[in-house]
This record gives C-alpha cells, structure tokens and sequence, in this order.
C-alpha cells in the first residue's frame, strides 16, 4: 500500500543520508550555540527527537488519550519521536517568546515552527534569516503542494516554508444564545450582541473583513481604507459591543456562553463539536490565510524535511484532516496544502470530506481575499493597532 | 580560622557581598539597562541605537495616561476593599485567636498556595454570565450596579475583584502582626477609663495598628498596580492596565525603547506616590 | 470579654435582644468564617472541577466524576516538563537564595558596618517594585548580553534574585530576638566562631533557614511574571496554564493545583502542629 511506499522512501533516504558524510549539523538541532548553524545540505543524517511547536488543536488527536496518531506513526516509520509543543496562541505572542534568541543567531530549541502569512513574521523570518533552508532533496512529496500554494510573495521559490494549513475567517455565533450573525456589521452593530461577541486580534484578519463590509478592498491597504476601518472597530470597542480581542482564545468564552458570537477561524468551530455553533463567511466576504512551516535557527533542517516530506503525502494528510470518530481521534478540520488530501479523507470520514469548510466551495473561495502584505509591515499601522486591542 | 579572626573588621562584608552582588547584578544593573533602553530608539527590523530620545517618556505619558491612572485607580480601590474586608479579621484572630492563631492565619495564607493563575482563572468560572453568582445577582437586582451589560466578566468589576482577592493575604497578614503586638493591657486601661468598646477601638487599637496598615497597603498597592494578569483574563480591553501595554510592547511590538519608558514612568509614579503617602501619615508610623 | 449583664429576678430578655446579644458576641467570628469561605471558594472549584470528566476539551461544565485525570496527570503534553522545571528551579533558587539571604541576615544584625542603611534599602527594593518592572529590566538586560542564552539558567537567575529578599526577611526577623548569650557561653566553654556556629546559632536559626526555604520555594513555583519575560521557550508550570488557559485549561492543570496546594497544606499544618506541642511543652 502506499504505507509501504512512503516508508520505502523515507528508509532510502535514511540510508543514503546515512552513507552520506554527516556534518554536526546534529551540534546546531541541540542549540544554544551561539553560531549560525551549519548549511542544511551537509547533514543528512535523522535526528532522535524532532521539536514542532504548532497551534493549539492543529493536528489530528485521540480525545481520550491525548496522542496524536500521525505522530506515532512518523515515529513507526522513521524511528524519529516528535515533541510536539501546543505554544503557540497567536503570532504576535508567539514571537515575543523567540526573538530575542533569534535575533543572536542562535537555536529556540524547535526544528519547526508554524506561523500565519498575514502576520508580518514569516516574511520578517526569511528577511533577516532567521530561518533555515529546506532540504527539498528531502521532500519528493513536494510536488503535491497545490498550485495556488507554490509562489507567494515573501518566499517565492518555497525555499523556507512549506504550508501546514489554510483557513477562512468568519463568524461564529451560537444559535441558543443568538439569531444567525452573518455579516460584520450585524456583528459590531447589533445591540442585541452587545458585549457578548468578541474580534480577533490579528490585524490581518480583523482588518479584512471590516473593510470588506466598509467596502474597501483590503488587498490594497490606503491609509484612508486603514482609519476607516479602524474607526468602525473603535466604535464598536467604546460602546462595549466588543467584549475582548482573542487570539484562539475565543473558544473556552463561546463554549461556555459568554460570547455569542465571534470573529473566528474556519476550522475551530468543527473541532469544538458543539453542535450549536455554526460558521459562516461574512456576507461581505472573508480573508483567508496559510500557516506556514518554518525551520528558525539552528533547527534540524534534514529531519525538519523528513517531516515535511511525511505530511505531504496524500495519505497522511487525509488522515490528519479528517479524524477518526470511531475511534475519538479529532481531525485538523483546517484547509490542506495537498492535492489529493480531500480523496484520502473521503475514504477514512465521508462527513468530513464534504464540510465545506474543511473543502471549501468555489463560490466560498470567490468570497475570500487575502490581506495586504505591505500593509502588516507598516510599523504605524501596527502600533495603532496595538492601541486598538489594548484600548 | 585566622583569617577572619585577622581581618574581623572584613567580615560583615564577605557575608554581605555574595549576596548584595546578586542584587546588584540583576536587580540594579538591569534597571540601569531600562533607563538605558528607553533613551533609544528603533525597531527590531533596523535594530536600535542610544539617541537620548527623551520623546519615549513623553509619548509614553501622552498617549498611555489612561492606562496608567486606571492602573492607579484600580489599584487603589482593591487596597482600600482589601484593607476594609480583612481589617476585622485580622482583629478577630489577633484578639480572640488564642491558641488557634497560627492555624487561621494558615486559613488565610493557605488558599494562595493554589497557582496565582489558576485561582484566577477559577474566578472565570465562578463569574461566568451564566454561572450562580451572576444569576443571583441579578435576581437580586444588584447586577446593574455592579456589572455591565448584564455581567460581571470582562469588565472592571470582575478586574478590580480578581485584584483584590489575589492580593488579600498582602494585607491581612501585617495588619494582623501589628495588631498582634498591641498589648491588651492598654484597651482594658481605655475601658477602665469609661470608653466605650467603639472607642477604645478607635482611638487606642486602630492608631496602634496603623504601621501595620501602612505596610500592608503598600504591599498590596505596589504590585497591584502592575499587574496584569486580572485584566487579560478578566478585563476586557477598556479594562486593560499599563502592565498590558508593557508587557505587549516588550514580547509582541518589540519596541523596546517605549517599553522600557512606560517601565520607568510606572516606577517612578510609585515611587512618588509612596514618598507623599509616607509624608502624610509620618515616616514613624513606616517603620513603626 | 464582658460577659453580658444578668440582673437577677428579671424575666427573660426578648428574643429579638438575646438574638442581638448573640450577633454582637459572635459578628466577628461568624464575618471571618464568611471571610475564609469567601478565600476558599475558587479553591474548592479548583479542587472540585479536578475532578470532572469533561466531553470535549472545555472543563467548566460539571459533566461527571472521573479518577482519570488524577491518574493520567501527565497525560496532557508538555505539563510534566513544565512541573518539572518548574520543581526543580524552586529547588536550586530556594537554596541559593536562602544561603545568600542568610549571611546578609547575619551581617545585619551581628555587625557595624558602613553602608547598613544602603543594604537595607537595596534588599527591600525588589520587594516594592512592581513584578512587571523586575521582569523587563531584566529582560533588557539580557538582551543586551549577547551570550545570554534564554531557558534554565535566565529563569533560575530571575528567581534567586526576588527571592534573596524575602530569605533575609525571614532569617533577620529570627536573628534578631536571638540570645546572644548562648554563642558566649560556647565560646567561653573553648568553641571556635566556626564551631559556634556550627553547633549552637545554627540549630537555633534552623527553623528559620527552613521557613526561608519553604518562603522561597513557594514564591519562586508561583512565578509568572518574571519568568514569563525571561524564559524563552522553556516552559514553567504557570507558564503552561497560561498558554492553557487560552484554549481551554484541560483538568489535569486542576490536579496539579490541586496537588501543590495539599502538599503546602499538609507542610503548613505539621508547622504549626509542631508549634503547639513546642508550646504546650514549655507551659
């Protein structure tokens, strides 16, 4: 089966790495050295432990025991134990914890990190190096990636970065506690939701729809498009519409009914299993956006890549999309990178494999924009923003 | 042997300097690298450089006294509900503890063994908009006054309380040893003297407490004002306090140089406010 | 406490006077019971929701009794190396901390020296800045060393350096009503100050170097601000519950609470059991 096959490869590849002059570039995967590590090339050679920091709730889980099937199984094949660390909540944060290292070239201690396009920090990464090539000798299953996927902007040739997941952002609202919430201006103006709706504190995210709804494109930021939308979102903060700004954070609130609706990501409403919370694309539109992969600083470029080769496979993507309800095993429910993920998935979970969220529409996909990139560099635009959240 | 009994005079600091030199080193030298910091100016993109930007401190007041006077306010106002809600207790183990004191000053001392955040995180729960105290209140009609909207999380009720309860041992425990140390003899001569048991308390228990009111509300007062983690997890962001702000531009923003700036406004204005303080009730009582 | 008046060959007092008398006699110990139940409430949730069998990943909804999140403690990644850094940096500081507040305690009190109104000040100064403040002027420090790598050593350095304060404290406040006349008998009967000290002022300080370290190890296994500015990515027990805390603490983060507090209690308790029988010897 192809099981068979991606070990066959992975086992290959292990040889001739193996065979291979191997450099200590296993002295830069144990960090703390004070010295950019070595070229990823040299080092071909499988590291014990692989250290993947991710968001929460990212990758398939067993609800009951906690594990994560498509870890043990990257373990099975190549013998390399993943330590996998939930840490990180939202870019900005995450970022305060790594950069201080970073900025002295030397290792965080994690071989891959995963952090969000319409935040300025992967192009800030790749800018000032802090971020290792991949080893794309390493990940044949590259080819999979989904054309639309292959050339962005900041990183044009994926010499950095390979997608983990997409995702749309929209509304979510509880239908015990609320009418349906299907468009931003319901959501800042309704009085009936006053102080019981939250927005996300990415400024990508919550930027774009709000200009969506004020009708400007938020593909093309201007500085009169940036007040306006800044003014309506403040509007809604004085008056107290708005309750907090979260990051993934947002869940425990509308779980419990303090919120009644909320800004949010596709992929965390079919994860929270409630059967009250619904999803929807704002009637004006939605942003949509792709964490990425990155090695920083003094990761294991050579099991980084063997990871990334592993995730690429159709197969194994299914899998982790879709879950396994009978046996409690919680999907990614988020957008994959990878052709013929959604065929996989389809065998293992039909009912997964036809939410439009995890697999969305092409009309869905026509309503969904992407965020000016320029625009989350601009340091004005960030502190105001800051402002904004921090009232 | 000999050698100290040589240099008997060098004694006192040899025993002093490891220590003092741990203080010094992470505690002076970094307020010194703040001071430094704030007087730069730049970003992590194009990195930092000493300029004497003496603009950071004024933006840092311009464009952030809001948050320092709520920090301030809600500070304050959590002391003096600390101060009211513990004074009796305090009194009550001090006088009429006997042989139980120690186990009820460990009654109060004993709920903040629990993480600081998961006592506040608990509080999330007990205030939850659905939960029985915000439902109890609002049959009692009290939720208007006390909440907003119709709750009390994530609003400066829930912050204020989250304060006030995580700091409560801060205060209760000097003033239970000052009142502790108050010998009984003197309240009874006060009753001997005809006062009334209010008076006696009045004008002999309460002014002899007073060091230990003293103490405890600036004990509570200080960290309280720069805390910030009852406002993220209980306040909602017109509730947020000038530790927010910091702690965001510190980990998040990266700009280090209004950070530090806000760090140092921030301790300075304690500083200042501790010195009038101490001017009004007299230094005696201070170290009473 | 004046017994209320009993004028004999009078009738019974009114139930609404013997109900006030009563109030009056107890209101300050029935409002400190109310005081101590209020303390223990979000204790009691704590302790109570370690205990519930959540469906899904959100515990604030009492959904059953389970004994599985005591049994898989660790059963959540990450929270076992994050207690365990978390133990083991309480250990070291606690230690550190309480042998350099200690011979600062000594030096205080035992001698005259130039610069004791300084060293007062200096050790009282953390205690009366905002945590905020030590957190990012250390964290600047740090910053501007560039061979500081963050992780273990930063966090252990944080917390010696709040805790040094808190150890003099305690030990100074032992040494103080020490009886000095116990260290002259023994240096009369031939001691050395060495021995002296070995034998005679450290026994009698003991419960203080204990109170110290038991002080610190608490203060240092509670810390979040501090080492959340200085820890890198190095994760400690509070750090973990407040990444947790963002998407739902799982109950696990309730046993370990949990945990903590009965062990401090327990500790707490055989202190003060220990004192009584102390007392009740010397009466």
């Amino acid at each position: 089966m192809t099981d068979q096959l991606t070990r066959r490869q992975l086992l290959e590849r292990a040889a001739v790495g193996g065979a291979a002059i191997s450099f200590p570039g296993i002295l830069a995967a144990c960090g703390g050295s004070s010295s950019k590590s070595s070229s990823s090339s040299s080092s071909q050679k499988l590291a014990k432990t692989l250290h993947f920091s991710n968001w929460t709730y990212y990758i398939d889980t067993n609800d009951k025991t906690h594990r994560h099937p498509s870890l043990d199984s990257f373990k099975q094949k190549t013998g390399v134990t993943v330590d996998y660390t939930e840490d990180i909540n939202d870019n900005a944060s995450f970022f305060g914890k790594i950069q201080a290292q970073l900025r002295r070239g030397q290792s965080i201690g994690r071989d891959i990190i995963v952090m969000t396009d319409n935040s300025r920090y992967p192009s800030l990464l790749v800018r000032k190096k802090w971020v290792e090539k991949l080893d794309k000798s390493a990940i044949p299953n590259i080819k999979n990636l989904v054309p639309v996927q292959q050339h962005p902007a900041w990183d044009p040739d994926r010499e950095y970065s390979l997608p983990w997941q997409s995702g749309i952002t929209g509304i979510a609202f509880n239908d015990k506690l609320s009418d349906p919430v299907l468009s931003m201006d319901d959501l800042l103006g309704n009085p009936k939701l006053k102080g019981k709706i939250t927005l996300l504190n990415e400024m990508g995210d919550c930027l774009s729809l709000v200009m969506l709804s004020n009708g400007d494109d938020p593909a093309k930021v201007t500085d009169a498009t940036f007040d306006r939308a800044m003014a309506t979102i403040k509007k809604a903060v004085d008056s107290g519409q708005v309750r907090a700004f979260t990051g993934n954070d947002y869940g425990p609130p509308l779980a419990k009914g303090d919120l009644s609706a909320a800004m949010s990501w596709s992929g965390d409403i079919p994860q929270l299993g409630n059967k009250h919370i619904h999803w929807n694309l704002p009637k004006d539109g939605g942003d949509t956006w792709t964490d990425n992969m990155l090695i920083p600083t003094g990761g294991d470029v050579y099991t980084a890549s063997v990871y990334m080769n592993y995730v690429y496979d159709p197969k194994v993507m299914g899998l982790m999309e879709a879950g396994d309800p009978k046996r409690n095993i919680t999907g990614i429910y988020y957008i994959p990178p990878v052709d013929g993920a959604k065929a996989a998935a389809l065998a293992i979970n039909p009912e997964v494999a036809n939410n439009p969220l995890i697999f969305p529409t092409p009309e869905m996909l026509d309503n969904v924009h992407l965020f000016d990139p320029e625009a989350l560099n601009n340091p004005k635009y960030l502190t105001e923003w800051q402002n904004l959240i921090s009232a | 042997m000999g050698f100290f009994h040589r240099h008997r005079g060098l004694t006192p600091y040899l025993l002093l300097a490891p220590g003092l030199l741990w203080l010094g080193t992470f505690f002076l030298v970094p307020l010194g690298f703040l001071g430094y910091q704030s007087l730069q100016s730049g970003s992590i993109d194009f990195g930092y450089a000493f300029t004497w930007s003496w603009g950071n401190y004024w933006h840092a007041i311009r464009d952030y006294h809001g948050h320092f006077i709520r920090s301030f306010e809600y500070a304050a106002i959590a002391t003096l509900i600390a101060l009211v809600v513990s004074y009796p207790v305090a009194y009550w183990i001090a006088f009429h503890g006997g042989r139980w004191k120690n186990l009820l000053l460990l009654g109060i001392v004993a709920p903040f063994f629990v993480t600081y955040l998961i006592r506040t995180l608990a509080w999330e729960t007990i205030l939850a908009d659905h939960g029985l105290v915000v439902n109890t209140l609002r049959h009692l009609h009290l939720l208007g006054v006390l909440g907003t909207n119709g709750r009390i999380l994530n609003t400066a009720t829930a912050v204020v309380a989250g304060i006030t309860y995580n700091f409560l041992p801060f205060m209760a425990l000097p003033l239970y040893v000052s009142l502790e140390q108050i010998d009984a003899r003197l309240i009874e001569a006060a009753e001997d003297l005809y006062a009334s048991r209010v008076q006696a308390f009045l004008r002999v228990t309460f002014p002899l407490s007073l060091p230990g009111v003293v103490a405890g509300t600036l004990i509570t007062f200080i960290p309280a004002a720069g805390d910030f983690i009852n406002a993220q997890l209980l306040g909602s962001p017109q509730n947020h306090m000038i530790g927010n702000v910091i702690q965001s531009k510190f980990l998040e923003l990266t700009d280090y140089p209004a950070a530090a700036a806000m760090s140092i406004v921030l301790m300075a204005s304690i500083v200042i406010m501790v010195l009038i303080y101490a001017r009004a009730v007299g230094t005696e009582k201070l170290t009473g | 406490m004046s017994a209320v008046a009993v004028r004999a060959g009078r009738p019974r007092r009114s139930v609404l006077a013997t109900v006030w008398a009563f109030v009056k006699r107890y209101a300050l110990a029935v409002y400190s019971l109310l005081f101590f139940a209020y303390l223990m409430l979000p204790i009691a949730i704590v302790i109570v929701f370690s205990f519930n069998n959540p469906t899904g990943r959100f515990n604030y909804v009492w959904q059953g009794f389970t004994l599985d999140n005591w049994r898989y403690w660790d059963g959540v990644p990450g929270i076992r190396s994050a207690l365990v850094l978390s133990l083991e940096v309480a250990l070291i500081a606690s230690v550190i901390a309480t042998a350099l507040g200690t011979m600062i305690a000594l030096a205080l009190v035992r001698y005259r020296f130039h610069g004791r109104g300084t060293t007062n000040i200096l050790i009282f100064l953390p205690l009366s800045t905002p945590e905020i403040v030590l957190g990012a002027s250390l964290l600047t420090l740090f910053l501007n060393l560039s061979f500081v790598t963050f992780g273990f050593y930063t966090i252990l350095v944080a917390h010696v350096m709040f805790c040094i304060s808190f150890a003099v404290i305690t030990v100074k406040a032992r040494l103080v009503g020490f009886d000095r006349h116990l260290e002259e008998a023994a240096m009369d009967l031939g001691a050395n100050e060495w021995a002296t000290f070995r034998k005679v002022t450290l026994p009698l300080i003991a419960p203080a170097i204990i109170a110290s370290l038991l002080l610190c190890f608490a203060i240092s296994i509670d810390d979040f601000v501090v080492t959340y500015f200085n820890a890198g990515t190095e994760v400690t027990f509070p750090l973990f519950v407040w990444g947790a805390a963002r998407v739902g603490a799982p109950a696990q983060v309730n046993v370990i609470g949990t945990a903590i507090f009965m062990v401090a209690l327990v500790l707490m308790l055989a202190n003060v059991l220990i004192q009584w029988r102390r007392e009740e010897a010397a009466a």
